[in-house]
């Protein structure tokens, strides 16, 4: 830092002022050099040319005022230390100002060269020293993810072949098993899938951690993955006789969600109000609506167990958090299934929360967004307060020249659909969430801002794009077909608003028409 | 679990041969066990424990399907995905990817590289074998057995 040239970019409005502070810094030091920025406007594009080692910055500028001067210059510049320039009369703000990040603050016509160059060194070294502890900290929080990441991997090898060598005694195919010998290994087999289950929570809970969890949200019906999970948990209550029932309203819209992740999200939920409810009690599994919170479907899973001590609800959603009530029942797990729950429906932009009341049971709830046509529509079909000129809605077909079971072409579907996102402009076209259709194929729809002779443009664009899928040619043909939204002469009494809704009331036509016809 | 059979005993003209299937993976106990398991359901194993004989074996063995690990040594399984789709006689071949990787990381590779299917360790075993079953051949699975 001594060798170098120290870079000072002084934003100040004042002229007096500016002259005296570049006159301080360079009588007290050789190595400086000043630059000059009088409106914020100009600062920001200074700092977007050339990254100076320290700003000193007036809060009261032309265009900027207060604290809105140091959060933006922050913004633009988050490595560069800052030292504020205050008035007599606003020292207050200045020390919000340092509060917030800001390296130190000088009081104007009170500065000397001496302190001034004090200054300015400590803060550069201050900085410094700042960001090389959060790189430090980064590190070792990458270095932790990338053990977990890999422990968890090196256990599956071992643990496969315990599982393979379990499975092959059970079902007999290394000579006759006697029933108390196979109750041992059944024994076995479900120590194993609980070591496995916690192997793939390590690693969900590490991604989470480090923002790599994925979502891929689709329009489905939640009432379907109610009914799914609650069957697959049912043997679970049985065997402990415990009532799992459902309570569905069958007006439930469909939702925006990954189906696989909110079924883990929901089993979770479920094994655990199983697991805390005595024999003989029950758990209820609900969709419904809140008027208070019209975007949202509310799922919640209702038991009849010992309930939550208040000060524990806070936590529980906490990594590593476990029931201290839990810890000597055996096999209380690793602390990470609400945690895994809570990030998963983050990703959905949903909530998750508990009730309780100790001794009486505990009801756990999330919200996720209804699947709205016209809010998915409303920020690419509108321009400037106004409804874009024309739409065409594009179905893009995707149909597989061999049937495989479905699972194996999730991938490539995905990809897909990744590929059309890519083909289409964010800003005025909407690739639809995909649609669950009951057959083999896969279909696509995109509503584009764009009329007919237009179209072909984007349809090759497309065509181009999916070709170049691997394999996709083939294993499956491709069809686009284009066709203009017909809409009638807009009403100019319509609210916007409404004229959205006349579209997506148009286009869900449309593609439910254009499904049944398939 | 263990009753279906990979193949259809009789045709109308000839006893059809077992399926053959390739297994590669450097544990040599769970070879042994996927061994076991896919011979009592009618199949021919033969196997393979590195990137380098995955070739030779296959290209001497025929087989109708193979099973193929991530981490083996010599040449990994996206190096041996690359020379099988490279390879004119052997592009054909369905490969099932069996491997303790990340499906997030490599999942969608395997499948651009070739993959028929994609499994993490530890697998169930009935999805393994109805995989197995659809994506062998058509000729020489014409059906699920169990169900004619």
């Amino acid at each position: 830092m001594e060798s170098q040239e120290t870079r000072v970019l002084l934003i100040e409005d004042n002229p007096g002022d500016a002259d005296l502070v570049r006159l301080r810094l360079i009588e007290g030091h050789a190595g400086v050099r000043v630059e000059c920025a009088n409106r914020l406007s100009d600062a920001l594009i200074s700092l977007s040319k050339e990254v100076p080692s320290l700003i000193l910055l007036d809060l009261n500028l032309p265009d900027s005022r207060g604290a809105d001067t140091f959060r933006k210059v922050m913004e633009k510049a988050p490595n560069v230390p800052v030292v504020v320039l205050s008035g007599q009369d606003d020292e207050a703000l200045a020390i919000k100002a340092v509060h917030q990040g800001v390296q130190d603050y000088l009081v104007k016509g009170d500065v000397s060269s001496k302190q001034l160059e004090r200054a300015i060194r400590y803060a550069v070294e201050r900085q410094a020293l700042l960001r090389s502890l959060e790189m430090v900290r980064k590190q070792q929080i990458e270095f932790k993810n990338q053990f977990l990441s890999h422990v968890s991997h090196e256990l599956r090898t071992p643990l496969t072949c315990i599982h393979q060598y379990v499975t092959l005694l059970l079902d007999g195919l290394a000579g006759p098993v006697a029933p108390e010998q196979s109750d041992h290994l059944k024994t076995v087999l479900k120590s194993v899938n609980q070591l496995h289950a916690m192997i793939r929570d390590l690693l969900e809970a590490t991604r989470a951690e480090s923002g790599k969890m994925r979502v891929e949200p689709r329009c489905v019906s939640i009432g379907e993955l109610i009914q799914q999970s609650v069957a697959m948990m049912q043997p679970t209550a049985r065997e402990k006789r415990i009532g799992l029932e459902m309570g569905l309203d069958h007006r439930i819209p469909l939702v925006c969600a990954d189906p696989d992740r909110i079924l883990e999200v929901l089993i979770n939920l479920m094994d655990n109000a199983i697991k805390f409810t005595q024999a003989e009690g029950s758990v209820i599994v609900k969709a419904c609506l809140a008027e208070a919170d019209p975007d949202f479907v509310y799922v919640s899973v209702t038991d009849t167990g010992r309930g939550i001590q208040p000060e524990a609800r806070a936590l529980i959603f906490e990594r590593l958090y476990q029931d201290p009530d839990a810890v000597d029942n055996n096999r209380s797990g690793l602390g990470l299934g609400l945690y895994i729950c809570r990030e998963l429906i983050r990703l959905h932009e949903g909530r998750i929360w508990v009730a309780s009341e100790p001794g009486q049971g505990s009801t756990f709830t999330f919200t996720l967004p209804i699947y709205s046509l016209p809010r998915l529509l409303a920020p690419v079909i509108t321009y400037e307060g106004q409804l874009r000129p024309a739409f065409v809605l594009m179905r893009v077909d995707l149909e597989p020249l061999t049937s495989p079971p479905r699972g194996n072409w999730r991938e490539i579907w995905q990809v897909c659909l990744d590929t059309l996102r890519r083909c289409v402009y964010l800003d005025k076209d909407l690739v639809l969430p995909p649609v669950a259709t009951s057959g083999t194929a896969e279909t696509f729809f995109v509503v584009a801002s764009t009329d007919m002779q237009r179209a072909p443009i984007m349809t090759t664009r497309i065509r181009e794009q999916l070709t170049r899928v691997a394999d996709l040619n083939a294993k499956a043909t491709l069809r686009i077909t284009t066709v203009p939204v017909g809409l009638a002469a807009p009403d100019p009494g319509l609210s916007l608003e409404k004229q959205v809704e006349r579209v997506a009331d148009r286009v869900t036509e449309m593609i439910m028409t254009g499904l049944q016809e398939n | 679990m263990g009753e279906g059979s990979m193949a259809t005993k009789e045709t109308k003209e000839s006893v059809m041969r077992k399926p053959k299937i390739l297994v590669v993976d450097d544990d040599p106990d769970l070879v042994r066990a996927l061994r076991l398991r896919l011979r009592a359901h009618n199949c021919e194993v033969v196997t393979a424990g590195d990137g380098y004989s995955v070739i030779a074996t296959a290209q001497k063995e025929h087989p109708d399907l193979i099973i193929l690990d991530l981490g083996i040594p010599v040449g990994d399984g996206f190096v041996v995905l690359e020379r099988l789709q490279s390879s004119d006689t052997l592009s054909a071949i369905p490969v099932i990817v069996l491997t303790a990787r990340d499906p997030q990381t490599n999942e969608e590779r395997a499948m651009k590289a070739g993959a028929a299917a994609f499994f993490q360790k530890p697998v169930d075993n009935d999805e393994l074998l109805n995989v197995i079953r659809v994506s062998l051949p058509h000729r020489r699975s014409p059906e699920v057995p169990m169900l004619s």
